[in-house]
């Protein structure tokens, strides 16, 4: 077994006005040459002076990174002849550094990780060296732009994490605003140390990696020297001391020309510059100044607002985001409906638009109006999202906008009240039948009113018009197979069949109001067994339509098999419902009559969730499991509940569009989702060949608290996963026993996650599964769904 | 007392001329015309200037130094004249900028006449490691001006200037003045801004003044010390809390004993100071410099070890001399530095480099620093116990140019009582105590930091008794 140890040293190009040492604008894009003095150019007699705005922002970037702050700062010279670089040396730092000994916190897959900062240092940048035929040509516009380097300590065990840190510091010089964290440019270039060692065994010879110009080659360029220095240890042979450059066009690294790495740097203090002291006062005005940092804000608005990780991250993924939110919530609106909107359409608007937030036409303001006007129902939710459009073309006022375009809602509730009166005294036949008990003229009702008021009736409004004038509660009953509406043959045999009729299998429930009237809407005939990712669309579409209309709830009629799956992609898909929704089921037939019972009762009585009726109680919809405990009964129960919190899990939200294409969705996803199971004896080809057929995720059962054989033989998982993380297939871990699978007990678990394997944590497979399907189904593109499934709080505290 | 010290011999001791006839030179054609038909006569046996242009002439107007013809070292820049640095690397280039120096002097309306000649990069003790000129002791044509700084030293001596900027590292102001009979102060470090200097060794590099008279020196030093922000090594030694230096009765004059090795007019040249002060009553004491021994070897080790780094941005690259064709980047520098450079720049650029080395950087470079930190200490004592230290400039008067002189392991072991200023940092004053046979002597005044205008004080006083010797051939009066 080996262990890799990764250390990174990155470079961030300040945002200072002017360079480091002279007064030339710090720019680039300019014609070559423009931004140049005799100090930035090393002409002879010129001497430096130091930038008080880098260090600023160099010092604040040190204590952001939990570095000891070095008192009384000094630069020092690095020797070394390069044509791009006007003085032959470098200013930089050596001995004295801005800041020591700090620290970042970053989260791979599960696993939180500290990883130490030696230290952060400020040195300038050079200029740029373009070749051009048989000519050199040299710009010195970026000779002199201020540099702070982050040295980290070797504590990264894997590339992936090398990313992860990346990009959180990315995030975090942009919040200080000083530093646009773009790679592709070159305001942030990292180079790495890869060393790989038997475990236990002290640091093994290290290899450096440079031209690392984007996250992703870091990790591909990391991922490729632990497998390089694995595989030369693993023949027994030694890992030369070296630098590699990374070549992106072939995907594998190189080994730099030995004449470019003999420096020796000779450095020595700069006597140009003086010992710059960083006394309390100046300390204590920068951690005044400090902006609260990412990962606080993160926190804070998950904690203040009460909002899922996934969406926190999403609005802090930018401060000007963050910042955003919080202006429209102070503006009155409600946190959780601004951030759903901030995360979804308006971001799509965004990108379609190609502006940022700050520069687009909508402003905190006319968001928060934009919601109480939807909130106030004078506009429903897809008007809402023609208003946001219209003001992004527009640059306009929502308000002005709906009232131009005459797209306000009836809300007054006699208007309403007199609309509903007028249908229900025009349709007698309808209402008798409603009056009777059934549901369904409901819908033909409130299409009559809504024709009257030329569509602009506020849907709910009009529908609970309605309902009062004739004092029924909807409850609609969605039949999606199974026993419960099976019938028994003549022969004994259960065979799928229609949901029986609910008026009178309920009708002698004295406990039930008088009030409720069924609507009973079959969506197939089929076992539980026989589900499709057509059926799961179909009743995920159903349930939304109907949520929108019912006032009280909806019922599902399931099988007992599957139902365990079901539950949970309900779960995933509705986190918040407006009504409870309620699933059932029945091992037999006979049962019917009692679950469906305390199905009904449920949804009355529960709150608005999605929920699991059965005869033995309620159960919550993720994370059950179904259980045959002998020949005659069988049971459900619950995993990990003591673990298992939904706001470890949040769910997602569906997108707005039509039923078929989510049936697109459902079976795109199923397409490329499998479950598997480890047994002895199984062979990591098999994973592979799944892989060859296009499966893209796979759901794992391991043993335990995830622990599986990882060896190098046929029956070892170690070429499965390799290959896997080779082709950016995802392998997400759950349990065979009721083990909370985080890799943190056993050795062979954390070779797992090195190997790439992601911790599901306390879920069961049904429901690590359906979150997977919901998460592809809702997301905009796999890695949003694989996104999705990252995002959970720890297992342990929260 | 009966003349101290001053041996006439050959030469006449004239009266000095007086400051207010410089300031007309420049304002008429034919003042002009006479001063540069000087000047080019003059400076044809010296060369002592790399570089000179009439000014054309103006009226001088307001400023404390209106009207004053300076030279400036061609080591430090000056807008659109040359900066060579007595290197034919740059034997073309022009200065794009002012030094801050020169900046102020022009804003005090002194006129820059042109660039006097040095050692390469003020690398040497001679003015003779330039491959441009080699300049000449007005008092003795065979005899070295001193460097670095031997071009300003000699311009001023033989009267084609009455002032000029040098650069003193470890003695390239002092020794040079002294050699050619004027007087050369070294500011305490920082003093004046460095920005424009080209940097030799940056730690102990300081931009100096060369004068016929301590007044004059007291006029320009006055202008061009200040701290600049361009130079954040600057200081501002009027802000500094000094001792006064008090009368020459409560004077405490430490002399440095003397070293018998030593010429015996350079001994003679101290003994004769120390006399006269006793005479006015001041409290004199015989002083042993134990650091004095390691100065030179110090001050070596840092100075390569800087210049190493300041150099090699001459690399053809983007300015200076190169070759017309060059395979490739490193050859081209290679052959611009191999073919622009002379040998003692590449010694010492090797010698500094050598010093750095990864492995051998405590054990040279450290080790220096750490005598470095104990001489400033030793000095920083010193001057709690007396006001002025009273030694030699150089142990030798100006020596022979050519292989009669001074090896250059010689050279650099006579820099001792020079380089333990620079290496503390501390103000030194070159003075002429007069002619010891045919050739001028002198004493070197050190002080604290920030004591540089106590210093000028009492080389006034002691002008009073030696007063500056001039060589023959020293034009009278410009007017």
């Amino acid at each position: 077994m080996y262990a890799s140890r990764i250390g990174l040293e990155i470079h961030i190009q300040l945002l200072t006005e002017s360079k480091i040492f002279c007064g030339c604008r710090a720019a680039f894009g300019d014609e070559p040459n423009t931004n140049v003095c005799p100090v930035c150019m090393g002409y002879p007699g010129v001497l430096p002076s130091l930038n008080g705005e880098a260090m600023r922002m160099a010092y604040q970037v040190a204590l952001a990174l939990n570095c000891t702050p070095t008192p009384h700062t000094r630069f020092a010279r690095k020797n070394y002849f390069y044509p791009d670089l006007p003085k032959n040396y470098q200013i930089s730092q050596f001995g004295a550094p801005i800041g020591t000994d700090g620290y970042l916190d970053i989260e791979f897959h599960g696993k939180t990780r500290r990883v130490r900062i030696s230290e952060c240092h400020l040195e300038e940048d050079a200029g740029k060296m373009v070749h051009a035929g048989d000519m050199s040509l040299l710009d010195y516009n970026r000779a002199g732009t201020p540099l702070l380097e982050i040295v980290t300590e070797p504590d990264l065990e894997i590339a992936e994490e090398a990313e992860v840190l990346l990009m959180q510091l990315r995030r975090m010089v942009r919040y200080l605003g000083v530093c646009d964290g773009n790679m592709e440019e070159g305001s942030m270039r990292c180079d790495a140390n890869v060393s790989v060692a038997p475990e236990g065994a002290p640091l093994g010879n290290k290899v450096e990696i440079k031209n690392l110009n984007s996250s992703r080659f870091v990790r591909k360029a990391l991922a490729y020297e632990t497998d390089r220095q694995t595989d030369i240890l693993e023949r027994g042979g030694t890992v030369t001391v070296e630098t590699r450059l990374w070549n992106e066009n072939r995907d594998q690294s190189e080994p730099m020309r030995t004449k470019e790495l003999a420096h020796d740097y000779r450095y020595f203090p700069e006597p140009d510059l003086p010992v710059v002291e960083a006394d309390e006062a100046f300390l204590a005005t920068l951690k005044a100044s400090q902006v609260e940092l990412p990962q606080a804000r993160m926190a804070r608005l998950r904690q203040a607002y009460d909002l899922g990780d996934r969406v926190v991250e999403l609005l802090c993924d930018e401060k000007e985001t963050a910042d955003f939110f919080e202006a429209v919530i102070q503006e009155g609106a409600d946190a959780s409906t601004v951030a759903t909107w901030l995360t979804s359409d308006v971001r799509k608007l965004l990108n379609r638009h190609s502006v940022s937030l700050a520069d687009s036409p909508l402003s905190p303001a006319r968001l928060a109006r934009l919601l109480s006007l939807l909130q106030a129902s004078r506009i429903h939710g897809k008007i809402a999202k023609q208003t946001l459009e219209a003001v992004f073309e527009l640059d306009r006022d929502p308000e002005e906008i709906i009232q131009e375009k005459g797209w306000e809602q009836i809300v007054d509730p006699a208007a309403l009240a007199d609309l509903a009166a007028a249908v229900v005294a025009d349709n007698p036949d309808a209402v008798s039948a409603v009056r009777a008990g059934n549901a369904r003229p409901l819908g033909f009702l409130v299409g009559e009113a809504m024709k009257r008021s030329a569509g602009r009736a506020e849907p709910r409004a009009l529908q609970q018009a309605l309902k009062t004038a004739l004092s029924v509660e909807p409850l609609y009953v969605l039949d999606f197979g199974g026993a419960i509406g099976g019938e028994r043959r003549p022969d004994g045999m259960v065979q799928a069949g229609a949901l029986r009729d609910l008026t009178d299998m309920l009708a002698s429930e004295p406990d039930l109001p008088d009030s409720i009237r069924f609507e009973a809407i079959p969506l197939g005939g089929f076992l539980s067994e026989e589900i499709t990712p057509g059926d799961w669309a179909q009743l995920v579409a159903a349930i939304r339509e109907r949520m929108e209309e019912s006032s009280s709830g909806v019922v599902v009629s399931h099988g007992t098999d599957t139902l365990a799956y079901t539950a949970a992609l309900l779960g995933w898909c509705f986190p918040n419902p407006p009504v409870p929704v309620v699933l059932t089921a029945a091992v037999q037939p006979e049962q019917a009559p009692a679950v469906m019972r305390s199905a009904v009762q449920a949804a009355i009585e529960l709150p608005p969730a999605v929920h699991v009726a059965l005869t033995d109680g309620v159960y919550p919809a993720v994370n059950l499991r179904f259980e045959r405990v002998d020949t005659a009964s069988a049971r459900f129960r619950t995993w990990n509940e003591e673990y298992h919190r939904p706001d470890q899990w949040p769910g997602f939200s569906l997108p707005d569009v039509p039923a078929e294409e989510l049936a697109e969705r459902f079976d795109a996803a199923m397409q490329q989702v499998h479950i598997a199971r480890i047994y002895p004896g199984m062979r990591s080809e098999s994973l592979v060949r799944l892989m060859d057929a296009g499966f893209t995720a796979f759901v794992l059962e391991l043993y335990d608290t995830g622990t599986a054989n990882l060896g190098h033989s046929p029956f070892g998982l170690r070429a499965a996963f390799e290959e896997a993380r080779r082709r950016g297939v995802r392998i997400y871990c759950t349990s065979q026993q009721e083990g909370v699978v985080d890799f943190q007990s056993y050795v062979t678990g954390h070779a797992l996650w090195r190997e790439g394997a992601v911790p599901m944590g306390s879920l069961t497979t049904e429901s690590a599964y359906t979150r997977l399907i919901a998460a592809m189904v809702c997301g905009d593109d796999i890695d949003e769904a694989f996104a999705g499934m990252e995002h959970r709080g720890s297992t342990t505290d929260g | 007392m009966a003349e101290p010290g001053i041996r006439a011999s050959g030469y006449e001791i004239k009266e000095h001329v007086v400051q207010a006839d410089w300031k007309t030179v420049l304002n008429t054609a034919d003042t002009v015309s006479e001063y540069g038909a000087t000047v080019d006569a003059r400076n044809g046996e010296l060369e002592a200037f790399l570089e000179f242009r009439s000014p054309a002439p103006e009226d001088p107007g307001e400023g404390p130094l209106a009207g004053l013809p300076v030279a400036v070292k061609d080591n430090i820049a000056v807008r659109d004249f040359r900066l060579t640095c007595g290197s034919k690397l740059l034997e073309q280039f022009e200065s794009p900028y002012d030094a801050t120096a020169v900046a102020q002097l022009k804003e005090a309306g002194a006129r820059i006449v042109g660039k006097t000649s040095l050692d390469e990069f003020g690398m040497g003790s001679a003015t003779d490691t330039s491959t441009l000129s080699a300049t000449r002791n007005p008092w003795d044509l065979s005899r070295t001006a001193g460097g670095s700084s031997g071009g300003s030293a000699a311009a001023v001596a033989s009267g084609m200037v009455p002032v000029a900027l040098g650069s003193d590292t470890g003695g390239s102001v002092r020794q040079p003045a002294s050699f050619c009979g004027v007087y050369g102060l070294k500011p305490t470090y920082g003093a004046v801004s460095r920005f424009g200097l080209v940097a030799y060794a940056s730690s102990l590099d300081t931009i100096g003044v060369v004068a016929d008279t301590p007044q004059r020196l007291e006029s320009v030093f006055s202008v061009i010390a200040g701290s600049d922000e361009k130079d954040q090594t600057s200081v501002d030694i009027r802000s500094m809390q000094v001792r006064e230096t008090p009368g020459l009765k409560a004077l405490t004059v430490g002399v440095l004993a003397p070293d018998t090795a030593d010429d015996p007019a350079v001994q003679q040249a101290v003994r004769d100071v120390e006399t006269y002060l006793q005479s006015q009553g001041a409290n004199t004491e015989r002083v042993n410099l134990p650091v004095l021994e390691y100065a030179a070897a110090v001050y070596y080790t840092i100075a390569t070890a800087e210049a190493g780094a300041n150099l090699a941005r001459f690399d053809g690259v983007r300015y200076g001399e190169r070759p017309l064709y060059a395979e490739n980047p490193d050859e081209l520098v290679r052959l611009s530095r191999s073919t622009g450079l002379g040998d003692e720049v590449k010694l010492r650029i090797l010698l500094g480099t050598y010093v750095l080395r990864s492995g051998f950087h405590d054990q040279y470079y450290g080790r220096a620093q750490r005598l470095r930190a104990r001489i400033s200490r030793d000095m920083q004592d010193l001057f709690t116990r007396v006001d002025v230290l009273v030694s030699p400039v150089f142990p030798t008067l100006a020596f022979p140019l050519g292989s009669d002189g001074l090896t250059p392991y010689q050279r650099k072991q006579a820099d001792r009582y020079t380089t333990v200023a620079n290496l503390a940092g501390v103000p030194a004053l070159a003075l002429p105590t007069g002619v010891y046979d045919g050739l001028p002597g002198g004493v070197q005044l050190t002080g604290p930091k920030g004591g540089d205008f106590g210093l000028i004080r009492l080389a006034k006083v002691l002008a009073g008794v030696f007063p500056p010797p001039t060589p023959p051939n020293y034009p009278r009066v410009w007017s």
